[in-house]
């Protein structure tokens, strides 16, 4: 990032000094891309489902058997999916019991008056950008729009899945209800990922912090001015990550 | 004066086309119509063919004998074929009417002694003479021949219907109206009966159901018989997957007509509310692509059931009861328990009343849709033209780094790390990026002259 004019002793190097800090853990970075993968092949294999009376689609399902092959696949990928969801509440849970949680990632007050000052920034009545820690109001958007809509697509999904079994509990409309949810759910969480999501990492600036794990200098004072303030003054009192410990 | 003379031509080359064009639609209209005159009355061929023929016999001198109520043939079986033919009820068939005398039908009858005729029974005699309908009724003939009652015959069945068993020989009914050329009310109310005379079984069932109660009980003509969903004279085999993939769209051809519906108070969306569900979508989609393969999912008449449709009120058997509806779910799901036939919206569109969970689900998602996409959307359209407008104003490549990174990072003293232009003089270029193995470790800040501690810390934890 910062490049230093030619050095005296050897006139031809230039050096080039890129400080990088850590963000995301290695099992925070697989779990990101289990759920990216699980949550693709769950859209391409659900969408033709959903618009069936589309020509598209029906060059994808042209029988009987590949309709059944496109659930089967379909149904893994909600396993997997599951898995994780499984993995990462019970991670939390692990953490909180241990008081080890970072909460860095829970929504505050602050995060509403950030938004509020970045809109202000964005019409031109401020003059700067919020400074933000780890997590910025927009990647916790992120997350919790996500997590919102996992719990809704999994739990619509099963309902319909083994729909004898659920209606031995619930009244029979649960299942319409369900496959409504469903239905509408996935599109909303498409377009959000295709939105929102691959707007900020991709257009904004091109982040691959959650595949590399880092970040450097200059995106650490640009986008979490906070976090790289407390790093470079207290180092040691973050010492707590996301992840467990043993 | 050109001018004149030219406007004049155009107009004249005009007329021509028009005219022309007139002529040529008239044409070919009245050709159009010709030939489909010509088809409907295919009985016309006959006169020129009989009169090539011998000269025609009159009815009279055949009933001189066939009069007689005690003629008859004992065929090489034993058989006793009757050669009676009553001349009142005759000339009361649609046949006498009109005017067709016997040798028309009998052609080679004309002269007597008759020749031998070699029928070995008196099905034999029927399926032999039958033929004869071909002569001057070769569409309804020809669409017999794809029957299922062709193909059974084929088969070696003989009993399978032939034209004379639903439309008798001697004693044809007018069945249509000559004018409109639709099915008489009355030959309506007979159809089932001339079906029952084989399919008893069936005509029993149907004499239960709704639509077979008003037609005999209260002969009401709105209601379907026999043909009106298996055909008339190409009669198609109904136990195909094709049959059942089509029959939605059997039953929605009356039950979408709000005219015949609106009568009987019944709902038009039936077929809309079926194809919206998944086992209709799984139906239709199927019965459009490949119309011959086989589904698991239920048709109208797997739940209504097939003949003996029963009205849904029935508290017999009428599937607005669940009790009733779960035996049918059961066919297919057998672990279904009490609540289950509730997951089928029974053609109900979701409203407040109906289905209000599905319904407020829907509502929920009109709201949130519109405001959550709208929201995102609007907030980054702003960023884009905001970035945008930072470029062009300041004509600098990222949007803050200047004024930004001053002011709100600490000015870079009270740190544990020295300004990296303090570090520069070191050594060679640093990796842009590192190879993921490398993360965890040390950042790859390669600085041998003391690595701030501090970003060793906080690099060895990745840090949340």
């Amino acid at each position: 990032m910062s490049q230093s004019k030619s050095d005296p002793s050897s006139s031809t190097s230039r050096v080039k000094l890129l400080r990088t800090f850590p963000r995301f853990s290695v099992s925070q970075r697989w779990e990101h891309a289990i759920l990216l993968l699980s949550i693709a092949t769950l859209l391409l294999t659900g969408l033709p489902q959903k618009y069936r009376t589309a020509v598209w689609s029906q060059t994808i399902i042209s029988s009987l058997d590949r309709l059944a092959t496109i659930q089967l696949i379909h149904r893994v990928a909600a396993l997997v999916l599951t898995g994780l969801v499984l993995y990462h509440l019970g991670k939390a849970i692990f953490l909180m019991a241990r008081r080890k949680l970072p909460g860095d990632m829970l929504p505050t007050l602050q995060d509403v008056k950030d938004a509020w000052n970045m809109l202000l920034y964005l019409i031109y009545f401020k003059k700067q950008k919020p400074a933000f820690g780890k997590y910025n109001f927009e990647q916790k958007v992120t997350y919790w729009f996500l997590f919102f809509a996992i719990g809704i697509m999994l739990i619509s999904g099963y309902i319909m899945w083994f729909p004898e079994v659920i209606t031995r509990i619930l009244p029979g409309g649960a299942i319409p209800a369900a496959i409504m949810a469903h239905s509408t759910e996935a599109i909303v969480t498409t377009i959000f990922i295709v939105l929102w999501h691959f707007y900020h990492v991709h257009f904004e600036r091109l982040n691959l912090s959650i595949f590399s794990g880092w970040l450097n200098e200059e995106d650490m004072r640009t986008y979490h001015d906070l976090e790289y303030n407390q790093l470079v003054r207290e180092p040691r009192s973050n010492e707590s990550s996301g992840d467990m410990k043993l | 004066m050109r001018r004149d003379r030219k406007l004049r031509l155009t107009y004249l080359f005009c007329m021509i086309i028009i005219c022309s064009l007139f002529i040529v639609i008239f044409g070919t209209s009245v050709v159009y119509a010709a030939t489909r005159e010509h088809e409907n009355q295919n009985l016309s061929q006959v006169a020129p063919d009989l009169s090539n023929a011998a000269p025609i016999v009159s009815n009279e001198a055949c009933l001189e004998c066939h009069g007689k109520p005690e003629l008859s043939l004992t065929l090489s079986n034993g058989d006793i074929l009757d050669l009676y033919v009553n001349p009142d009820n005759y000339e009361a068939s649609i046949h006498g009417k009109d005017g067709y005398a016997c040798v028309q039908c009998h052609t080679d009858l004309g002269n007597y002694p008759h020749p031998a005729f070699p029928a070995s029974d008196l099905r034999d005699v029927t399926l032999q003479l039958t033929k004869v309908c071909d002569r001057c009724h070769s569409g309804e003939y020809n669409r017999t021949m794809d029957s299922v009652h062709a193909a059974a015959q084929t088969a070696g069945m003989r009993e399978a219907a032939v034209c004379t068993d639903c439309h008798g020989s001697h004693y044809v009914r007018q069945l249509t109206d000559p004018g409109t050329n639709l099915l008489l009310p009355n030959a309506r109310l007979d159809i089932p009966i001339t079906c029952s005379r084989c399919h008893f079984a069936i005509y029993q069932k149907y004499r239960s159901s709704v639509h077979g109660a008003a037609l005999t009980e209260e002969s009401n003509t709105d209601v379907p018989t026999c043909i009106d969903c298996h055909g008339v004279h190409n009669i198609e085999n109904p136990t195909t997957n094709a049959f059942l993939l089509n029959s939605p769209l059997l039953c929605a051809s009356c039950h979408t007509d709000p005219e015949l519906m609106d009568k009987y108070g019944i709902s038009t969306n039936v077929l809309n509310t079926y194809v919206a569900d998944f086992h209709g979508t799984t139906v239709t989609l199927f019965e459009k692509q490949s119309p011959d393969s086989q589904t698991n999912k239920p048709v109208c008449y797997d739940c209504h059931g097939v003949h003996a449709i029963s009205r849904v009120t029935d508290p017999k058997s009428g599937i607005e009861m669940q009790q009733n509806l779960l035996v049918r779910c059961k066919a297919c799901h057998p672990d279904a328990t009490t609540n289950f036939p509730g997951a089928w919206m029974s053609h109900y569109i979701p409203s407040p009343e109906h289905y209000s969970m599905v319904y407020y689900v829907n509502l929920f998602y009109k709201f949130f849709i519109p405001v959550v996409l709208g929201g995102m959307v609007a907030l980054v359209g702003l960023d884009v033209g905001h970035s945008v407008y930072v470029k062009t104003r300041r004509g600098k490549r990222p949007p803050k780094p200047p004024p930004q990174a001053e002011t709100t990072s600490p000015p870079e003293s009270p740190m544990p790390f020295p300004p990296s232009e303090s570090l520069s003089p070191s050594v060679s270029e640093a990796p842009s990026k590192p190879p993921p193995s490398e993360i965890l470790s040390p950042p790859p800040t390669e600085v041998p002259i003391q690595p701030p501690p501090s970003v060793e810390d906080s690099a060895e934890e990745p840090h949340e």
